[in-house]
């Protein structure tokens, strides 16, 4: 896959945790995701598709990162995955698929972005479209890790 | 000033509410077109509407041609509120009849410059 096309979602990351809980992750090494490899406790996915492209992204945090992004977010401790605590990990999947919607309409890519969908769990795994292979792009805050999957066929 | 907040991510409603909450500003909220269009009608008038574009049931484009078809000029002030930021959606917010546009993620300084660009200072 190329990087043009998986930088637009890692920089909408970075800029929606700057601007929105003002921190700044630590980006690690892309690598290709092996089937049926576990991420985090918390997803949020995200399919698209348009006329030359289909694709998905997913943002998968474990339990610690998705509270401190609540409460960065929302100013307010939480202890548990809430239903608000899944709303703020959609909503930055959301926000993450917006901007790199914006950034790819420049290299003529376009496509519509569904509402989406947060699965939660510790072990869950993350279905994304057809046989495409799933980049993952992996950040550090403090001593935890996440990741974001990015997913994308050109037709 | 009274404002109405629609979006269908209750952390981003809740978001904008504190906003409004620290700058005393009287608020209610709804989470999607088709509520929001009620709570118009119920709880009205407002003076402005933060119109988040993606949302189920009716989205943010035709909750503005809602209003717009059902109030005319009289009707709230329209600041749509997107993760979108392209050329042609700027044009076909305004077109609808949208009257700012701002794109997630925002600060509240930005926000709050939206607003005074709509007539409405509060810092």
């Amino acid at each position: 896959m190329d990087a043009n096309f998986i930088n637009p979602f890692v920089s909408a990351l970075v800029n929606s945790l700057e601007t929105m809980l003002n921190i700044t992750p630590e980006r690690g090494t892309p690598y290709l995701k092996k089937e049926g490899q576990t991420q985090g406790d918390i997803s949020a996915i995200i399919g698209f598709a348009g006329p030359n492209v289909t694709g998905s992204v997913a943002l998968s945090l474990p339990t610690p990162v998705a509270l401190k992004f609540y409460s960065l977010m929302m100013g307010e401790k939480v202890y548990r995955i809430t239903n608000d605590v899944q709303d703020v990990v959609g909503e930055l999947a959301n926000i993450v698929a917006g901007g790199a919607k914006t950034e790819l309409s420049a290299q003529n890519i376009t496509f519509n972005i569904s509402i989406p969908t947060v699965v939660v769990g510790p072990g869950h795994t993350i279905g994304h479209k057809g046989d495409i292979p799933v980049m993952v792009i992996p950040f550090e805050i403090g001593k935890h890790r996440f990741v974001l999957e990015v997913t994308m066929k050109l037709e | 000033m009274k404002v109405l907040i629609i979006d269908d991510s209750s952390s981003m409603r809740m978001l904008l509410g504190r906003i409004l909450d620290d700058l005393g500003v009287e608020h209610d909220q709804a989470q999607d077109g088709r509520e929001a269009l009620q709570v118009l009608e119920t709880e009205g008038p407002f003076d402005l509407a933060l119109v988040d574009w993606q949302m189920p049931i009716m989205d943010g484009i035709e909750f503005v041609r809602a209003v717009r078809s059902d109030y005319g000029s009289s009707g709230p002030r329209l600041l749509m509120v997107t993760s979108v930021n392209l050329l042609e959606s700027v044009v076909e917010a305004l077109e609808a009849g949208a009257d700012e546009y701002i794109m997630k993620p925002f600060t509240k300084e930005a926000l709050l410059e939206k607003m005074a660009m709509l007539g409405f200072e509060l810092s």
